[in-house]
């Protein structure tokens, strides 16, 4: 059942899958953090318009499938533009894109959890709302948010396994390779699984040492 | 020079006013409240709570911006479109009742940042004024704790240290000691008084009456909005000349003798 997985090939090949998947995944939520933050920021002190642009974005991105905002990149955006673009960047982009419209809630919850007295508390210093933000605001939201992080990079990781459908080789994609050299298909998926699911524990291992590391009495996220 | 620290003409703030909702209903907390400070003035306020005195006092570092009416700041007119606010409020210091340190800095990043965003002093001077702030305020054995790690006397200290290094104009002060244990008011109230020895241009508002009677030039009664009747400690100890003011030392000076 498991004999195949003495040949070196499938493990060059769950190692390019991981690779892949992992890159999307950091970039994915990378992107989706400072895109995010600049829609809390944006949802707190726009005006309407700014406002409602948001709610319309946040609402395409969280309504419809990640694998359709996939294909709509990947087989239009490079035509109305009329240049090539590669795969794996508009893939990165999508994740980012995507996980932006969720990661700008998490933002805007943990800054207005603080906004009311650390805004008066920075104002009345002297700095401008701009520099209270960047040095009062937002090193708490963030501290604030990387329990909720976590949950978002666990399930953009799997979520990455929709590339797989615009032939990008990441692990599912691996996986499928693997399934018709060796025609196994249960003991292949289970060797997939693991290796999802050890990347996944040790990240999140990860950033609970950074949390806890990070971690300043006094804030703290009340959740569990 | 007139030596006019801060001035508010004919200020007015509500609240409400643009609430749809139908419970809410609009509060004049400020109506047309003019008053002068000199420097070296130590003035304080006080009056029921609910009147109106913080936001008078937060109208008056621009941190709620006024419906009507001008605010000065020494020559420079805050309530006029176009003033650089920031730059004003550099040059006022501001207690909160809450004391509202910034929760994820130590005492000395409490102090230091303003000092190295807005004054923009090298890392080094930075620290040391801030360190000198501290001292003054008697917290150096919190240098590195962070807000949750204080108890609420050395936190409000800390506050005062963050109000005083920048060496403002004036300091406003919005009631505090309110937040604070009976046992840990005394230590706020020492700091305060070696403030006024120093020749600090204060506004306060606070019950705290000994030590209105100790150190304030002037007391200011503040009743719905308003001011009611302004004159020395020794008059509203004594005789206030309007019945509500001395209805309410009355009121004040039984529970703090109790």
């Amino acid at each position: 059942m498991f004999d195949w997985l003495v040949d070196p090939k499938y493990y060059t090949w769950i190692l390019q899958g991981l690779t892949l998947t992992v890159e999307i995944t950091l970039f994915g939520v990378f992107l989706g953090l400072v895109i995010g933050t600049l829609l809390a920021i944006g949802d707190i002190y726009g005006g309407k318009p700014i406002k409602g642009a948001i709610a319309v974005y946040v609402e395409f991105f969280r309504g419809s499938p990640l694998f359709v905002q996939l294909f709509l990149a990947v087989y239009t955006v490079p035509a109305i533009l009329n240049i090539p673009i590669d795969h794996v960047f508009l893939a990165f982009l999508v994740f980012g894109l995507n996980s932006a419209a969720y990661q700008k809630g998490y933002m805007k919850g943990a800054m207005q959890t603080i906004l009311d007295d650390q805004m008066a508390a920075g104002l009345s210093t002297g700095m401008s709302t701009a520099q209270t933000l960047r040095y009062v605001i937002l090193p708490q939201a963030y501290r604030i948010v990387i329990p909720a992080w976590t949950n978002e990079f666990c399930s953009l990781t799997k979520s990455t396994a929709t590339v797989a459908f615009v032939g990008l080789f990441d692990l599912v994609s691996a996986g499928m390779s693997i399934r018709m050299w060796t025609y196994q298909i249960l003991p292949v998926w289970l060797v997939i699984g693991a290796v999802y699911f050890i990347w996944i524990t040790s990240f999140s291992k990860l950033m609970d040492i950074i949390y806890e590391k990070k971690k300043i009495p006094g804030i703290e996220l009340v959740m569990q | 020079m007139t030596g006019i620290v801060m001035e508010a003409k004919n200020v007015y703030k509500t609240y409400g006013k643009n609430s749809k909702k139908a419970d809410i209903k609009q509060v004049e907390a400020v109506k047309n409240v003019s008053l002068k400070i000199r420097k070296g003035d130590i003035k304080l306020i006080f009056g029921p709570s609910g009147s109106g005195k913080s936001t008078f006092l937060r109208c008056l570092a621009m941190l709620d911006i006024p419906d009507a009416g001008e605010i000065y700041l020494g020559d420079e007119c805050l309530t006029k479109p176009g003033v650089d606010l920031n730059k004003a409020r550099a040059r006022i210091g501001f207690v909160f009742q809450h004391i509202y340190l910034f929760r994820h800095l130590t005492a000395l990043g409490n102090v230091e940042l303003a000092l190295r965003r807005v004054l923009k002093l090298p890392k080094e001077e930075a620290r040391e004024r801030a360190l000198a702030a501290l001292a003054e305020v008697r917290v150096t054995d919190c240098v590195n704790k962070y807000p949750a790690q204080m108890s609420g006397g050395q936190a409000q200290r800390v506050g005062i240290a963050r109000a005083l290094a920048r060496n403002p104009d004036i300091i406003l002060l919005d009631e505090p000691t309110s937040a604070l244990d009976p046992e840990l008011t005394g230590e706020v109230i020492d700091t305060l008084r070696d403030l006024a020895k120093e020749g600090t241009t204060m506004l306060i508002v606070s019950h705290e009456m000994p030590f209105a009677r100790d150190v304030a030039e002037e007391m200011i009664f503040y009743d719905e909005g308003r001011i009611v009747e302004t004159g020395s400690p020794s008059l509203f100890f004594n005789a206030p000349n309007t019945d509500r003011a001395k209805k309410f030392m009355d009121r004040i000076i039984k529970r703090t003798t109790r």
